[in-house]
């Protein structure tokens, strides 16, 4: 064998970063580059004495949702593990019957010429921070929302098509947020981009399934028996992380829109295996689409982490990350970060 | 579309479109980081490159339509500040290999359990061998950039990125009984490479 393929082996299995952890990052980059920007222009107009108690609140909150998590580990273990391994009764029981019903559901058939168009609607969180974050500065929080289609051709091989519309500020949760991003807007127009691709190698890559694993290979190669399709991807993920994070993936997987039947079946029956995921709500509302939310707490983050099923198709509407405890900003409940996909054929693509 | 030279010109007028910079390529930086230091370094190293390339904007060389390569070169001097966590992460993987190689039973296939042995040679020999060496290997085998991508990112001519390669790839031919390397055999085993700028 060759040295350079068994090097490109090693360390393989290293998944791509979890998009809340880019988007932390991100906030981190920008809210730094802001405050930089700014402070060359203007001076810090916020007294310390106003930034103090903020921050003691928050040292609180964290204590108090960490004695809470302890409460909630021994309920887990009281009630949870005597059900048997794998998500309760009846999310299992939902996810299966979404099994069911995704197999029935006929894939659209994208014909030549044609191609096949994935909306995908994403809300996360944008920040800008007021003085400097290390000297008694703050940062405001609110939340962005952005669309973008992609344009698949039934050849795959040839050229797709991917319209990024811009960022938008939409949700805001004080009004000095609400000043903030439309005084930033107004400084930083934000720009979309219309990027065209053979293969859909956009930036200089495929599109992943999840993990380092392009799509076309994951649809071609990943097992369909989910107790081994579970296996698969917890193999792809780092050793000992939480399953959240393996929900994470699947529903990175759906999100794509580019799932076939019968790997989306065997998705949701290896969620159903996954111990913690729950039935969170029967009628979540996401982006205007109504179905069931089945989710799994992520005590590390404060989150939760759920998809949303439209239990008559077996389509998943969308996937959100949900705060369980308030922060500075968001209170208990906030979807900070969702994605809702919709999937059509089309004749044409910009 | 615009290139990525297109957008650090405009952000230096306009700092939010420096975001867009990092859409497109924080999640390579991260997952190369990860793979040479693991997940605490490649938080670190992911933010503190994009900070390092906006304080550096104005002396980027915008006839440069892909930033990769500068953005790779800014974390391998970064990631230099994790080598305890690499040589940690190398040393286990030497390790690991090793036990496994004999509780090892035998329904395993044959070709895995060579992966697993090779994996943990590569790890020893990764671990023992220069850091320019192992900086310059892993660009190529792991980050993907081309001889000329690395020079760019390394700041050396392409004939030192060569004679590194060839004496890093020696180095683990003989480790893993290969045999010599063979000059035409330097790109076997690469993938194709993914359009740029496409």
């Amino acid at each position: 064998m060759d040295d350079l393929h068994l090097l490109r082996e090693m360390r393989n299995d290293i998944g791509s970063a979890p998009s809340a952890t880019l988007a932390r990052g991100r906030n981190t980059v920008m809210t730094r580059i802001d405050s930089a920007s700014r402070s060359e222009a203007t001076t810090d107009t916020r007294a310390p004495d106003m930034v103090r108690p903020i921050r003691f609140r928050r040292r609180v909150l964290i204590a108090s949702a960490g004695a809470a998590l302890l409460v909630g580990g021994i309920v887990v273990a009281d009630v949870v593990r005597p059900s048997g391994p794998g998500a309760t009764a009846e999310a299992a029981e939902l996810l299966n019957n979404a099994a069911a019903a995704t197999l029935l559901t006929s894939d659209p058939v994208v014909g030549p010429g044609q191609y096949l168009k994935i909306d995908t609607t994403a809300v996360y969180v944008a920040s800008v921070a007021l003085g400097d974050p290390g000297k008694g500065g703050r940062s405001v929080e609110w939340l962005d929302k952005s669309s973008d289609q992609l344009f698949i051709p039934a050849d795959h091989g040839a050229e797709w098509i991917w319209n990024r519309e811009a960022r938008i500020p939409t949700t805001f949760f004080s009004e000095e947020a609400k000043a903030e991003a439309t005084k930033y807007l107004s400084g930083n127009p934000s720009t979309g981009e219309l990027l065209r691709a053979p293969g859909g190698n956009f930036y200089g890559g495929p599109r992943l399934l999840f993990a380092g694993l392009p799509v076309e290979e994951g649809v071609k190669n990943l097992p369909r028996d989910p107790q081994a399709l579970l296996d698969t991807i917890r193999k792809r993920g780092k050793q000992g992380r939480p399953e959240a994070e393996t929900l994470e993936s699947i529903a990175a997987a759906l999100r794509t829109g580019a799932v076939p039947a019968d790997l989306r079946a065997a998705l949701y029956k290896a969620a159903a295996l996954i111990p913690g995921v729950t039935v969170v709500d029967k009628e979540a509302n996401l982006d205007g689409k109504v179905g069931t939310a089945i989710g799994i707490d992520r005590p590390d983050r404060e989150t939760r982490m759920d998809i949303i099923i439209d239990p008559a198709t077996g389509l998943m509407i969308g996937e959100r990350e949900v705060t369980l405890t308030a922060g500075e900003t968001f209170p208990a409940g906030t979807a900070t970060a969702w994605t809702s996909v919709q999937t059509s054929v089309v004749n044409s693509a910009p | 579309m615009s290139t990525d030279s297109d957008i650090i010109r405009r952000s230096r007028d306009s700092p939010a479109v420096f975001g867009e910079l990092y859409d497109r390529h924080a999640s390579v930086i991260y997952r190369y980081a990860a793979r040479r230091a693991g997940d605490f370094a490649a938080d670190d190293v992911t933010s503190e490159t994009f900070l390092v390339a906006w304080e550096h904007l104005k002396s980027y060389d915008l006839d440069r339509h892909d930033a990769r390569p500068w953005l790779f070169g800014i974390a391998t001097n970064l990631l230099r500040r994790h080598h305890r966590a690499e040589a940690k992460m190398l040393k286990a993987a030497a390790k690991a290999s090793s036990r496994e190689s004999i509780t090892d039973d035998s329904d395993r296939i044959a070709a895995q359990v060579d992966a697993t042995v090779a994996t943990g040679r590569i790890a020893r020999t990764l671990k023992s061998m220069a850091a320019i060496d192992r900086e310059t290997l892993l660009l190529y085998a792991w980050a993907d950039l081309t001889y000329e991508g690395i020079a760019s990112a390394m700041d050396v001519p392409v004939g030192t990125v060569r004679s590194r390669l060839n004496r890093a790839r020696r180095a683990l031919r003989t480790e893993l009984n290969l045999g010599l390397l063979d000059e035409t055999e330097n790109d076997h085993g690469r993938l194709a490479p993914a359009p740029r700028n496409a």
